[in-house]
């Protein structure tokens, strides 16, 4: 038997037991693995063109489609500096126009058939694509062979392309994801190329003559992949490429070298503001090694336990465990040249500290602890294991090859993947990971909104807060609430006791009942609901200071029959208590412990209607204001914006009212409001539900 | 250049692109239900060394009462908790260990549960999908733990992006929420309703929906016909049949006249304007027209509002148009374009309202209507290459279009809409006063 097969056959029964059950009962265990079927790396075919194209074919008459893949080593990292961004335009005008043909005529001949044409670029490659049904495998590469060799590059093309680029920038600059992937490749590389991506001052430099010359000096056939997939034999598909391609002549000038990543000595942690984020998008990484290293398949083993799927430590712990995200996984990222780790989770704001935690804690485990056997099992279950999946698709296989070509890597990579992966053992995997993973140094981004992140995060190492265009932010200006806070003016609200109704698809269903008065040199809040139906009772009470922020939170009551309280004090920025009720995170229906940071100024989200007569309203006025939950803790920047004015007709009587959106909060809320001052609420609408709170009465004394 | 002109060059410059001559490959497939009410689809293909077991139940948001919204999403996520056999968690580890990939998700009309396994583990997927159907385990714990779950999956993939909250709330604003609740709210469902769900609520759901009599199991890819189906015998044949769920109401009238929204998104950094054209169920005769049209209207390149709005007029960064249907109950034709910088919003729905109506008096070209058959043609292909993309084909001609067979039969129609049924959808569905307008709007900047 060979390596392989022992090995997988071991496997597959080590890791299901045997299932307790008579003949033909239902088993009460997982049932055992039938036998592995021997299945070894597809086959493919290789050529090499009269002009130096190195042709992969990948044959399959399965399906009548054919897939083509041209890529050159010109990829993002030989961006001039100043120019960042080049690669890219470059590439997505190679189909805007080509040969004889404009791009509205390029767009409609491939879309005309079904088929598809599209370029883009990595780190190291510049990648054009087509996929046709296979009776217009010709046609497919007439048009790919035009983009790269005749591209018209016209004046328009350029400037429309330009507009859509400063367009797609503003629109990354609200993308949690994009801007953590941008600060991370800049903080890991540094001067080195791979940290570079695309600015508007660099899109709005580039001018056609550099894109012209980058596309004939960067995309040469000499050096370059040309992978074909689907119904097509060898000598068609040489044939169809030896046609389209006759002519073009050149091989791609050697890369200069690149200049190492920064060394690291320490861990620090760059805090991304987004004002308003309602989670924090955490990113650990570090530098790793060349794709040829012989510790990746040992460090790839490490980082399937680590976070490599939903089986790993990091997701059963952040999301199945702790509830605090709904994904948190780790990966090893190969490029040509040195690859890099990132660990990443996007988690709720008063956790973010404690995820940031356990995320650093997990790898120093990972980088100081054997794996345990059964882990081991598991995760080489899955990366043996998932082998079949990989390679259902011609196009998935054609994908792989590629893949190892361009990386570099040697030419048996792919036939002993799997054998090399298996043979991995514990202490293997330890080395892997310390190869791999470096807690110690790592290099920590989180995006998100620094007025309430920060404070939890600087007791966990040095803190420097950024605007989403990296300039800094000092820290101090973040603790005060009125950096884009409205000033509220509390003496314009009117003491008052409010009797509201809660109706449901027009049915009265329970009532509400608040008060808002001045006391001891702040004011006091309180109210009562009772929505029977529901099985709900609440009494809630809030001290506020002069400034309408939340100082003490008190809350009595009983949700379908379980009693619900929540008892919280805010001091010296920070909100502490104790909250019983439906809770994240770990278990029941019970306790939670609240300690997290508060901006100054914050308002509790049971005061927010009785305060409204403080905010200086107007037809277009919108304001961000920092509210806590006091159920749970969480503080959020709230945005509330005049929407428009209406008339209304509730049950204390008609009003002119402004028409305000809540957002940001736990759900949207609409608000109306009285224009009339003082201002005043007279209808409350969760937005996307039938039920609405309306004034019944209102008095003043 | 007008686009008129342009247009007149293409036809010219264009070796004619008839639609071609391929079918996508038939779909073999058996059928048989058990006794207990389980409908099995069993569709082999032995050129792949992998299984895929996808179970579809008859329940998504569309089942829903007001009060008890994100009910069906909340349960893809308790799915996966645990069963009497199961531990909590052990459904992604067990798949995962055996090199297998799984998912589930919601939709209006239908919950699915899938996992793609290598072909030595097709009775792990069967048992763990048998498992789950007969004993789920309902308790607090699980509830509390993945009602947070939701919640965080709310926040990553809706509240924190720019768009995609506006964007929900646009697709239930086409649906009277009085008449056709079942439609007009959100699948994730609102978190007041989500807080307040008790553990009882929630067995009740499962009691009701998760019976095998309201589900149907379907198996693609390497397995042997015989083995499956007395591995199905023994998993899944003492299970007990279920009560009949209720029947979903939705009376959606059209043409009821044009709604105007606006909805501030704090997160968006460029205006957006979705404007949504009710369109019939999906068996419906027009379908095949309505999503040729879309294709027409909004999909690539050289689709009319690419040209018009990003390339011609420079409007917008960005134009979709997208059918949203594959669904019993009415769906939407969408057409949205994100403004350029500098550009209002008013200019976009301008342009987009214009290009649309062209269509009802002009109709579409042949050269377009080729074109949109085409790139059917090849989805359609692309769609049977994976053992899921065949699996949710099956799933989606029985339940949605109410036979298995249609999961071969649906394409004809589309080779056969003619010019003229082009012109009749638009003229019929759409229109202004059968429309939804959202103005999906950063917020205007403080006084």
């Amino acid at each position: 038997m060979s390596c392989t097969r022992l090995t997988l056959a071991v496997l597959g029964a080590a890791l299901a037991a045997p299932a307790t059950t008579t003949a033909q009962g239902y088993p009460t265990a997982p049932p055992v693995a039938g036998p592995v079927r021997p299945m070894p790396f597809p086959p493919f075919q290789e050529a090499r063109l009269s002009n130096g194209i190195r042709l992969i074919l990948v044959e399959s008459a399965k399906q009548p489609v054919v897939s083509l893949s041209l890529s050159f080593a010109a990829g993002h990292a030989y961006d001039p500096e100043g120019r960042e961004g080049l690669a890219g335009m470059v590439a997505s005008l190679l189909t805007k126009g080509a040969g004889n043909r404009t791009a509205e005529q390029v767009s409609a001949t491939i879309e005309g058939v079904g088929g598809t044409l599209s370029a883009s670029t990595g780190p190291d490659f510049l990648t054009i694509g087509a996929y046709v049904l296979a009776p217009q495998a010709e046609l497919g590469f007439s048009l790919m062979a035009d983009a790269v060799i005749r591209p018209t590059f016209a004046q328009t093309e350029v400037e429309l392309y330009r507009t859509q680029a400063l367009s797609g920038l503003q629109l990354e600059q609200s993308d949690p994801a994009a801007l953590g992937d941008r600060f991370m490749a800049r903080t890991l590389y540094g001067s080195h190329p791979y940290a570079r991506r695309p600015t508007s001052a660099a899109a709005r430099a580039i001018t056609r003559d550099e894109i012209v010359a980058y596309q004939q000096r960067m995309l040469r056939p000499g050096g370059a992949l040309l992978v074909v997939a689907g119904a097509l034999t060898l000598p068609e598909a040489r044939r169809m490429a030896e046609a389209s391609f006759a002519g073009w002549t050149g091989t791609a000038p050697v890369a200069a070298a690149f200049p190492a990543p920064p060394a690291r000595s320490s861990r620090d942690i760059l805090l991304v503001h987004r004002a308003g984020s309602v989670q924090a998008n955490i990113l650990v990484g570090n530098i790793t090694f060349p794709p040829t290293s012989p510790q990746q398949y040992a460090a790839r083993v490490a980082n399937q336990v680590l976070g490599g799927g939903s089986d790993s430590r990091l997701f059963a712990i952040l999301r199945e465990e702790k509830g605090w995200t709904y994904g948190a996984y780790s990966g090893l990222n190969r490029s040509r040249g040195v690859g890099s780790f990132v660990a990443t989770a996007e988690v709720r704001n008063e956790v973010a500290d404690s995820s940031l935690r356990e995320i650093l804690h997990q790898m120093e485990r990972l980088t100081t602890e054997p794996i345990p056997t059964p882990a081991l099992e598991a995760a080489l279950g899955a990366l043996v294991g998932r082998f079949p999946l990989t390679v259902e698709t011609v196009q998935q296989v054609a994908g792989q090859v590629s893949n190892s070509i361009l990386l570099g890597l040697p030419a048996d990579y792919l036939s002993t993947y799997r054998t090399r992966l298996a043979a991995v053992t514990a202490a293997q995997a330890l080395e892997g990971a310390k190869a791999a993973i470096r807690p110690a140094t790592a290099a920590i981004i989180v995006v998100g909104d620094a007025k309430v992140l920060l404070g939890g995060l600087a007791e966990i190492g040095p803190v420097r807060v950024v605007g989403t265009d990296g300039t800094e932010v000092p820290a101090d200006q973040l603790m005060s609430a009125s950096v884009d806070g409205p000033v509220l003016d509390l003496s314009k609200v009117v003491a008052s006791r409010d009797s509201f109704a809660v109706m449901v698809q027009g049915n009265a269903m329970g009532s509400q009942v608040s008060e808002f008065s001045a006391a001891a040199g702040g004011f006091l809040y309180s109210d009562d609901t009772r929505i029977p139906l529901a099985g709900v009772e609440q009494s809630t009470e809030v001290v506020m200071a002069a400034n309408g922020s939340a100082m003490s939170v008190t809350q009595r009551g009983k949700v379908q029959g379980n009693e619900t309280s929540v008892v919280l004090t805010v001091t010296n920025g920070r909100a502490t208590g104790k909250a019983v009720g439906p809770q994240p995170p770990a278990g029941a229906f019970g306790t939670v412990e609240i300690d997290s940071p508060v901006p100054s100024g914050t308002l509790d989200d049971n005061t927010v209607t009785a305060i409204v007569g403080a905010l200086p309203w107007s037809a277009n006025a919108s304001w961000s204001l920092s509210m806590l939950s006091s159920g749970s803790g969480e503080v959020r920047q709230i945005q509330l914006a005049v929407t428009g004015t209406e008339t209304i007709t509730v049950p204390a009587g008609s009003f002119e009212v402004y028409r305000a959106e809540m957002s940001g909060g736990p759900s949207p809320v609409t608000l109306y409001v009285t224009v009339a001052a003082p201002h005043y609420v007279v209808k409350i609408a969760p937005v996307g539900a039938p039920i609405e709170i309306v004034l019944v009465k209102r008095t003043t004394p | 250049m007008p686009r008129r002109f342009l247009l007149l060059v293409t036809l010219l410059t264009l070796p004619g692109t008839a639609a071609l001559a391929q079918e996508p490959a038939r779909v073999n497939y058996e059928t048989y239900a058990l006794p207990n009410g389980l409908k099995v689809v069993l569709s082999p293909d032995p050129t792949v060394q992998v299984v895929t077991v996808n179970v579809w139940y008859d329940v998504g948001s569309r089942n829903e009462k007001p009060g008890l919204t994100g009910f069906a999403h909340l349960f893809e996520h308790m799915m996966f908790q645990g069963s009497a056999n199961v531990g909590k968690g052990e459904h992604f580890q067990l798949i995962e260990r055996a090199g297998g990939s799984m998912n589930g998700s919601t939709a209006n009309d239908r919950t699915n549960y899938y996992q793609t396994l290598p072909s030595n583990r097709l009775n792990l997927g069967l048992w763990l999908e048998a498992d789950r159907m007969r004993s789920l385990a309902v308790t607090d714990s699980n509830l509390n733990n993945q009602r947070e779950a939701v919640k965080e999956e709310r926040r990553l993939r809706i509240d924190n992006q720019p768009y995609v909250g506006a964007f929900q709330q646009a697709i239930v604003s086409i649906y009277d929420s009085a008449t056709c609740f079942a439609y007009g709210h959100e699948t994730i469902g609102s978190m007041v309703d989500l807080n307040a769900a008790s553990t009882a609520d929630v067995k009740a759901f499962f009691d009701l929906y998760y019976a095998p009599n309201n589900a149907v199991l379907t198996l693609t890819g390497d397995f042997a016909p015989a083995e499956a189906k007395a591995l199905i015998q023994q998993y899944f044949g003492s299970i007990p049949r279920g009560q009949t769920p209720p029947p979903v109401e939705c009376n959606q009238p059209f043409n009821g006249g044009e709604r105007r929204l606006r909805v501030p998104d704090a997160k968006a950094t460029l205006p957006a304007v979705a404007v949504l054209y009710r369109t019939p169920p999906a068996p419906s005769a027009d379908t095949p027209a309505i999503e040729l049209l879309s294709s027409i209207l909004g999909a690539g390149e050289s689709s009319r509002l690419n040209v018009a709005l990003v390339r011609d007029s420079r409007a917008a960064v960005a134009v979709q148009a997208l059918q949203l249907g594959d669904q019993r109950g009415p769906g939407a034709l969408v057409a949205l374009g994100i403004a350029n910088q500098g550009v209002s919003a008013d200019s976009v729905e301008k342009l987009l309202r214009a290009e649309i109506a062209r269509v009802s008096t002009e109709g579409v070209t042949a050269e377009e209507l080729a074109k949109a058959k085409n790139t059917y043609r090849s989805t359609q292909i692309g769609s049977r290459q994976t053992t899921m993309g065949v699996a949710e084909a099956l799933q989606t001609a029985n339940m949605i279009y109410g036979n298995l067979e249609a999961v071969n039969t649906r394409f004809a129609p589309y080779m056969q809409v003619t010019l003229e049924d082009i012109r009749r959808v638009a003229r019929t569905y759409l229109q202004a006063n059968n429309s939804v307008m959202v103005l999906i709007a950063p917020p205007e900047v403080t006084p």
